[in-house]
């Protein structure tokens, strides 16, 4: 039996849908990381879980139990919000006893348990202060605290990260799955941020517009993206989109146009196929262009794209190289599209053009229509700007 | 187009409490802060909230007078000009567009005030949207309400480079966006920058973004700029364990360690130093600090690793263990499809290695630039 189960949850707001029947299950002790852009509906349907908003429709199970009118306080869920929800007036001590004493717990529990959530997380020596007197890390593992005193059926957190440091995440994102580990309850993380749920979720769905357009591992996600918005979505830089035409010569088959001529795969060439006359997106990971005489492959003619340098960002792998295409006679503004290397390219080649092998084998098509993947199915989906 | 010097600069804030005041006598917002920016130079600055960049900020502005020191555009001393006079162009976290005005309004807005003829506006507005790139134009005829984020933030950018600005003063100018479109609008802003070749200071809290958008970056902290250079300086030669540690992530391991007679003790675990390294590091105690990347992995004399924690990143096609080393909090990058383990052994690669003083926390031996040729 699933721990939580969403079943074609919708919710309008003015009859207009943030929540376009969404499904899902979550087992015991598992984290679902819910990611997608800003206004895609996942924090709303965080909100329908936690029982903070009514639902339109369809229809929420905690193990057999319908919950969908059952009140926020009698769901027994706790959450954990992007400003923490900290009271001010309260010490940390009686912040983290907040949950358990407005459910009537006996005294002498939330004496022994409030110091020990306190200390998991390095804030015991805390307990007496007041909010204002924390840091930003401190008072978010105030917050983590009182998450953990309780025996919740469900935990949900609502970009717990956002309002830190880069170099204080590590440690909350330890501290949360820290948490989570520890309870073994079923756990949803919202998150606009796909590094960030490539870093914590081992089971990802992807939202947008109201709608999930694929669940699965970070790899599945990155490796094999069901539709274009997904592709686009996960990964930074984002993965580059080459709008092309199908070409069949022979055993042969092309896709041409922006002053590309590229030959695809054989083991994707069967599928292309079908789109011979027709366009199709062609995706390719700024980590599958490589330096030709440096490439795991051998570079022809027809694997070969050539870009002109506009940007260099330094990374401490290599570098980030931001590129427009070039031999593009069509006179519109050139398509940018980037590359990323394990070398630092030198700063002399900024403004020269520079030739791309791209590694064809890694590359994905996806209907120029309907953003499907050719590749890996999936439903249709809005193509990205 | 402008060079900016800020000379010796230093910017107290009076304040409502005593404790407050106590503080601030004690540590300036600004505690005599010296750059300079070369003319087209893009720099930006980084450090954590209340570090004093913003102020720094302000005061090149004109939007606060400094207490002491001088600001001089190409030379000339500006201190007390006024902000309007400067011809500075500013863009802040909330774009800050006239609500009621399209785009086209909005770019003209600063021709009528001035009471300039309707012809200059409009030829203004018009060279600027060219040269703005494509899908500009049609932002012209919108009101903000209707535009996204990130064209809202192009519209206000374009706002500032219709007045033909010397300088550019940019303070968080994407924070609020979510991070798919910050990726994008930052490559943006970046390309406008090095179209149009202003001088601009860009301020922010993310050292990522730092380092996108800077030629240089100046890292602040209480008050003081750190260190100020490119990528490769603060990486490969930060000015101090700070710098080291806020450049970089995961972040750097610093390990508390003693070296004795060439040999690096660290608990009951002896490493030796290599015959290169070994003159440059004097006995007692250091900091050594280790990047993610700076770990060998399953040497002989590796340190035990236990490991709490793995992240598996495929979009980096890499994984990250993190654990501790002699109490440190360490991480170390590994591939994408290194095992599961709960223990590794590991040690620094030397070569990579970085020793800070124990007690001024200042380098005493850095790896230098990697050399990949």
């Amino acid at each position: 039996m699933n721990a939580i189960t969403v079943d074609n949850l919708v919710k309008e707001f003015d009859r207009k849908r943030a929540v376009d029947r969404v499904s899902f299950e979550i087992q015991e002790g598992e984290l679902l990381v819910l990611v997608g852009p800003s206004g895609c509906g996942k924090t709303t349907t965080l909100r329908l879980l936690g029982g903070l908003e009514p639902v339109s429709a369809g229809e929420i199970r905690f193990g057999e139990r319908v919950v969908n009118d059952i009140r926020p306080k009698d769901r027994n869920v706790a959450m954990v919000f992007q400003d923490y929800a900290i009271f001010p007036h309260l010490t940390v001590f009686e912040n983290i006893a907040y949950g358990l004493r407005s459910r009537r717990t006996p005294r002498q529990v939330v004496r022994d348990r409030v110091p020990e959530a306190a200390k998991t997380f390095r804030i015991e020596h805390l307990l007496a202060r007041k909010p204002r007197q924390l840091s930003g890390g401190e008072r978010q593992r105030v917050a983590l605290s009182r998450a953990m005193v309780r025996d919740a059926s469900l935990y949900l957190y609502d970009e717990p990260l956002s309002n830190l440091d880069a170099q204080l995440r590590y440690q909350a994102r330890e501290d949360i799955l820290t948490l989570h580990r520890e309870k073994g309850r079923p756990t949803i993380y919202v998150t606009h941020d796909q590094s960030e749920a490539m870093a914590l979720g081992d089971r990802i769905a992807v939202m947008n517009a109201g709608r999930i357009q694929q669940v699965g591992s970070g790899a599945d996600l990155y490796d094999r993206p069901v539709n274009v918005f997904v592709a686009y979505f996960i990964g930074t830089p984002s993965i580059n989109l080459f709008e092309l035409q199908v070409e069949v010569d022979g055993d042969r088959v092309l896709a041409t146009g922006s002053g590309l001529r590229l030959e695809l795969h054989p083991s994707m060439a069967g599928e292309a196929r079908r789109y011979a006359g027709r366009k199709i997106k062609l995706g390719v990971r700024p980590e599958h262009l490589h330096v030709p005489r440096m490439a795991p492959f051998e570079v022809t003619d027809d694997t070969t794209i050539h870009g002109i340098v506009n940007l260099v960002e330094p990374t401490s792998a290599g570098s980030t190289v931001y590129l427009a295409l070039s031999g593009d006679g069509a006179g519109s503004e050139p398509q940018d599209f980037v590359a990323t290397f394990k070398v630092r390219l030198p700063a002399r080649y900024l403004d020269q053009e520079i030739p791309l092998g791209v590694d064809m084998s890694k590359v994905h098509l996806f209907d120029a229509e309907t953003g499907v993947s050719l590749l890996h199915g999936g439903e249709t989906a809005a193509v990205p700007r | 187009m402008a060079r900016i010097e800020v000379d010796q600069v230093v910017k107290r804030y009076a304040s409502d409490t005593i404790v407050d005041r106590e503080a601030s006598r004690t540590r300036p917002a600004l505690n005599s802060v010296s750059m300079a920016v070369a003319d087209g130079e893009t720099v930006s600055v980084v450090g954590a909230s209340g570090c004093g960049k913003s102020t720094l900020l302000k005061v090149v502005a004109g939007l606060e007078y400094p207490d002491a020191g001088r600001v001089l555009y190409n030379g000339t001393d500006v201190t007390y000009v006024r902000p309007q006079e400067r011809g500075v162009g500013m863009v802040f976290q909330d774009y800050a567009l006239y609500p009621s005005m399209k785009g086209q309004g909005n770019l003209a807005y600063y021709f009528q005030v001035h009471d300039r003829t309707e012809e200059e506006a409009e030829q203004r507005v018009r060279e600027t949207a060219d040269r703005m790139g494509v899908g500009f134009e049609h932002l012209l005829g919108r009101v903000p309400t209707t535009l996204s984020g990130g064209e809202q933030q192009r519209v206000a950018i374009a706002r500032c480079i219709v007045r033909d600005p010397q300088l550019f003063l940019m303070d968080e100018p994407i924070s609020n966006l979510d991070a798919k479109l910050r990726e994008q609008t930052r490559i943006e802003i970046r390309k406008l920058l090095r179209k149009f070749a202003i001088t601009t200071l860009y301020v922010t809290h993310d050292q990522q973004e730092a380092v996108f958008m800077g030629d240089r970056i100046a890292v602040m902290r209480d008050g003081d700029i750190q260190q100020l250079g490119s990528f490769d300086e603060l990486y490969y030669t930060p000015a101090n364990l700070f710098v080291a540690t806020f450049i970089g992530s995961p972040p750097m391991a610093v390990l508390p360690v003693v070296v004795a007679g060439g040999e690096v003790v660290v608990g009951d675990l002896r490493w030796r130093l290599p015959d290169d390294v070994r003159p440059a590091v004097p006995d007692g105690p250091v900091r050594l600090g280790v990047r993610p990347e700076g770990w060998i992995v399953d040497a002989g004399d590796g340190a035990v690793l236990r490991v709490r924690h793995r992240e598996r990143i495929p979009t980096e096609r890499a994984s990250f263990l993190y654990g501790s080393v002699g109490g440190a909090a360490v991480a170390v990058a590994t591939a994408i499809d290194f095992p599961d383990r709960s223990e590794v052994r590991v040690t620094p690669e030397w070569s990579r290695a970085y020793f800070f003083a124990a007690d001024t926390e200042d380098p005493i031996h850095l790896p230098g630039v990697l050399e990949l040729f």
